[in-house]
């Protein structure tokens, strides 16, 4: 095989993991970016909506709940709605904690999720997972399967994006920057900030659950341990804050620069000397550290800044 | 000066990227490196190195060609694994690749990456039944048993050692929890009984509560289904120390170097037993892999470690049978040159194996984990044996 | 009576040599949390480097296990200072959690490092088995269970002692209430955050060393306590010492007592969701008290 088509083919790759990534940080970025909702169990979320797809639409086969073979416009919306429940309980017990607080209740709380998809074999098959996830287009022949996925992936994000700008800047998304910057007084002009916060938590919930369905279709596998909060929940973070928070530009540019630099920094690291050899995969993780610090220090609000005043 | 700079630079990261060293001939080798369990893969990964180096000063592949393993971390983890498969396969242009480790791993690289790609794939450590079934158009190979083998051979040694009231504990992850359930399902057809069951979440600092609870339930002895090194290590301390059980067995996640010098072999002695592949430690193919990979520093007794030298060596069997590159012909071939008829070719013996094939004979490479002998699904049938502690301290099989 | 000793020697006595251990990593994080402002991901980290320089030592001079205290905790503590240096303090006048994602930056390079240079294999401080007192015929104690929970108690009397009674201590207190009064009143703020580093760090090291001295050490296993830490400090009100020290031990207690037979035979909760009975207690507690165990006290 032509080696420069192979590069194409993991641009494609490295694109469409980008995006899906980058589905996950708009919904983060719905929480903490317009609302100042600092939840920190992103992998919950996402693992509701992977598992959820993965049940409406894998074939029956015995070891979980399924067998609805359902296509793609079935599985994405009911992985959404199943996400945005999950994250309307969440929010009810938890939307007046004070943002650190609900930030390890978060995390506390999608950790159980990954229990719960752990141990309940009878929905979940548990720690073995779910395969044989149907992936879109997976019948085209090659690269068209590859680009018709990315297209998907790009599309939507466009659609997200297209609608988030405009909420941004709809007197919802006013709101939702009034609540953040200056709670008191959002109160004060009569705004229900419990309400506006719930609303904001669900939507970006269910984005995630989004999010977990396209990696769950793209992988063609989930188990638990896609819900580990490093792979996912941090990550997701490293991406908003690094690329912009309240930005959706930044948003997105901080998924694909981060993802590209987490999994093409492989590529480096696999080259050095051959004493290095086994140690080399450690380092990697040391480099990607590194550069995550480089960059924060470089960019402390984010290399693409919000275009409001920052208050604090 | 700029621009000459600027085109030697494209120069060195094209020759990085795309292989430009006709004399490479690069396969990927993905594994767990990070992840949960990074000390099991270590020695998996110098065995595979080794198998290499014994092929490369022994004439390489082809037509001296050097035979490259190129690393990829798998991270255990299918999201992980397809990463790291879409790098081996589409950037490093590997011919065929030997891994990951683990089975969420396996599955997610195969059905997402190598299959479409038509890369072959052999991992010595992927056990889940669930893998057999995979619609893998003869690109999924693995040379160790599915868990379905071993689960049932355990319940047949722990009955004929004379304990058949047993309590099970397992890690509640793929691997073992596969093993255990194969376990209790064949204890108690062959008449054995299952006293209490529970899983553990592995890391955790402490199993005293959990395993007390289960000494309760009148058990002879305790099954121990973890890993050494995420759980099973702090079972049988906290077990020994309480006085909760006496008696221990496992399966091949168990056995490891490392629990005897934590625990003491004196205090082991005679109170645990493990079951793993049996490599048939007698066998010259076996003592031919353990001396050299105890004279490279590693420990030959490190779970796996006979199978991926196997894999590492019959990978390159197969290019070296197919007379090329052709990613089809490599996983056509690996079946051949595994299973019997043929010379028969250990670990080791490189130049045999290349004479022999050179001269168009057929080749059946007798590993140091056994055999094998690849089914239609890619799969090698198991036997298995107990492994005990002797009295310098290792694991010897009984 | 046999139930009772059971109880006592296999979930009680674990429970608590687990919750002081805890308990020592949870006050680090809460009074980083406190004084900076910012959940720590690295503390796990700090709490694994503690546990191998312990194991250095103890292969150069087969000392025992408490008597490398010293050393885990010096070694740590220059780290943790240089790593503030380098990493922390040019990001301190910005938003706060650019401090969390630097952390979780320095959680990947930390654990690198340790895998770098101690690799990946399980060790160990105190090789072979535990020998427990046997009293009244049945109650298990074991001497490394009492030098734990012992070093761990006197490490807190320790911390109390400073914030009680030292100058440096009180101006902790002080910026952790109101940062902005205690910057008016004249308070050395780098001072205060070097030392809350210090005292965090010395903490984290010991409970990694006495992790260690319980179970074994690996170049994950502060990772793996790190998230009921978070629990334990949360539980306790975050900023609060005291609180982490009472919320470090309720959850240890209640992760062992979770599988206890209860009701019945078998364990009360399935010990497949043994790690999530922390989280359960602590999402309980904060619909009660949305701020944590202590929340009113000061300190």
């Amino acid at each position: 095989m032509d080696s420069l088509y192979g590069i194409f083919l993991y641009a494609i790759y490295l694109l469409t993991m980008g995006g899906i990534y980058a589905v996950l940080v708009m919904g983060l970025n719905i929480q903490w970016g317009f609302t100042g909702l600092f939840n920190a169990g992103i992998a919950g979320f996402f693992a509701v909506g992977a598992y959820t797809s993965a049940i409406i639409s894998t074939a029956s086969s015995g070891r979980h709940l399924g067998g609805l073979s359902l296509p793609l416009w079935a599985s994405l919306p009911g992985a959404m709605i199943a996400s945005a429940l999950i994250a309307w309980a969440v929010a009810w017990i938890c939307i007046r904690l004070r943002s650190d607080y609900l930030a390890i209740a978060t995390l506390g709380i999608a950790e159980i999720l990954r229990l719960v998809l752990k141990n309940e074999d009878w929905a979940t098959n548990g720690a073995r997972g779910i395969s044989r996830i149907p992936k879109p287009f997976e019948d085209l022949p090659e690269p068209w399967n590859q680009i018709a996925m990315l297209l998907l992936v790009l599309a939507i994000l466009l659609v997200l994006y297209l609608l988030l700008e405009r909420a941004r800047r709809a007197p919802w998304g006013r709101v939702m920057t009034a609540i953040r910057e200056n709670e008191a007084a959002a109160r004060a002009a009569g705004k229900n900030v419990e309400g506006f916060r719930i609303e904001a938590f669900v939507l970006g919930g269910a984005l995630m659950g989004l999010g977990g369905a396209l990696m769950a279709h793209h992988v063609k596998f989930i188990d638990p341990n896609m819900a580990e909060p490093l792979s996912t929940t941090f990550i997701v973070w490293v991406m908003l804050i690094i690329g912009g928070s309240g930005n959706n530009k930044g948003a997105l540019f901080g998924a694909f620069l981060v993802w590209t630099l987490w999994s093409t920094s492989e590529i480096v690291t696999t080259r050095l000397p051959a004493e290095w050899e086994l140690k080399s995969a450690y380092l990697r993780f040391f480099l990607v550290g590194l550069a995550l610090q480089i960059i924060l220090q470089r960019y402390p609000a984010g290399i693409l800044k919000e275009h409001r005043p920052i208050g604090k | 000066m700029k621009k000459s700079f600027l085109i030697t630079g494209a120069a060195v990261v094209a020759t990085g990227i795309s292989s430009a060293f006709a004399a490479d001939i690069k396969v990927g080798s993905a594994g767990g490196i990070t992840g949960p369990i990074p000390d099991l893969v270590a020695p998996m990964m110098a065995a595979r190195d080794l198998a290499a180096k014994h092929i490369n000063e022994q004439g390489g592949l082809l037509d001296g060609d050097n035979y490259m393993l190129v690393k990829g971390d798998s991270k255990c983890d299918a999201k992980g694994a397809v990463d790291t498969g879409q790098k081996l396969v589409n950037v490093e242009q590997v011919v065929a690749i030997i891994g990951p480790n683990c089975s969420g791993a396996t599955i997610g690289m195969a059905e997402s990456v190598t299959i479409p790609a038509g890369v072959v794939i052999l991992s010595e450590s992927a056990t889940a039944p669930s893998i057999t079934d995979l619609e893998d158009k003869g690109l999924v190979f693995r040379n160790a048993p599915s868990d379905a083998y071993q689960g049932a051979a355990l319940a047949d040694m722990v009955m004929e050692s004379g304990y058949n009231k047993v309590a099970v504990t397992y890690a509640n992850d793929d691997y073992n929890k596969g093993i255990a359930e194969v376990f209790e399902a064949a204890f108690k057809s062959g008449g054995g009984m299952i006293t209490a069951s529970a899983e553990h979440e592995p890391e955790k600092a402490s199993y005293t509560s959990e395993i007390s609870t289960l000494s309760r339930s009148g058990a002879e002895a305790l099954m121990v289904f973890a890993y050494y090194g995420s759980s099973g290590t702090t079972i049988i301390r906290n077990s020994l120390e309480n006085g909760l059980f006496d008696m221990f067995f496992g399966a091949d996640g168990m056995r490891n170097e490392e629990i005897i010098t934590d625990i003491g072999a004196d205090n082991l002695r005679g109170k645990i037993m493990v079951s793993a592949p049996s490599s048939d430690t007698e066998s010259s193919s076996y003592k031919m892999f353990a001396e050299e990979f105890s004279a490279a520093g590693e420990d030959p007794s490190a779970v796996y470690t006979p199978g991926s030298y196997d894999a590492a060596f019959l990978m390159a069997l197969a290019i070296e049978k197919a007379g090329g590159t052709d990613r089809g012909a490599i996983a056509e071939a690996l079946m051949e040159v595994a299973n019997a008829p043929g010379e028969a070719i250990m670990p080791g013996q490189w130049e045999k194996a290349k004479a022999a094939i050179a001269a168009g004979r057929d080749i059946n490479y007798q590993g140091a984990s056994g055999s094998i002998e690849f089914d239609a699904n890619g799969d090698v049938a198991g036997t298995y044996s107990l492994s005990v502690i002797d009295n310098n301290g290792k694991w010897v099989e009984k | 009576m046999n139930e009772l000793i059971g109880f006592v020697n296999f979930h009680l006595i674990p429970g608590i040599v687990l919750g002081s251990i805890y308990a020592l990593g949870a006050i680090g994080l809460t009074l980083t949390f406190g004084i900076l402002r910012f959940a720590n991901f690295a503390h796990g980290e700090t709490m694994t480097l503690g546990a191998f320089v312990a194991l250095v030592v103890i292969d150069l001079t087969n000392w025992h296990v408490l008597a490398t205290l010293p050393f885990a905790m010096l070694l740590t503590v220059l780290t943790v200072l240089v790593m503030d240096r380098l990493f922390f303090r040019p990001l301190r006048t910005g938003p706060t959690v650019i401090l969390l994602i630097a952390s979780f930056g320095l959680m990947l390079m930390m654990r690198s490092a340790i895998q770098i240079i101690w690799g990946v294999d399980l060790e160990t401080l105190s090789k072979g088995l535990a020998i427990p007192w046997v009293l009244f015929e049945s109650l298990r104690i074991f001497p490394k269970h009492l030098l734990i929970v012992g070093a761990a108690l006197l490490l807190m009397l320790g911390v109390h002692g400073l914030l009680r009674h030292t100058p440096i201590g009180k101006a902790m207190r002080a910026m952790s209430d109101s940062p902005e009064l205690a910057r008016m009143t004249g308070i050395d703020t780098e001072r205060v955050v070097m030392a809350t580093w210090i005292t965090g760090a010395v903490l984290a090291a010991a409970a990694g060393v006495l992790l260690a001295y319980d179970t074994h050490l690996d170049s994950r296993m502060g990772f793996r306590v790190l998230l009921p830490i978070f629990a334990a400090a949360l539980l306790g009100g975050l900023g609060r010492p005291y609180g982490a020290m009472a919320g470090g031990l309720v959850i240890g207690v209640a992760e062992e007592l979770s599988t206890y037979s209860w009701i019945g035979d078998g364990p009360l909760v399935s010990p497949g969701y043994k790690s999530g009975v922390a989280f359960a207690i602590m999402i309980a507690l904060l619909i009660w008290r949305p701020s944590g165990l202590f929340r009113g006290r000061v300190f």
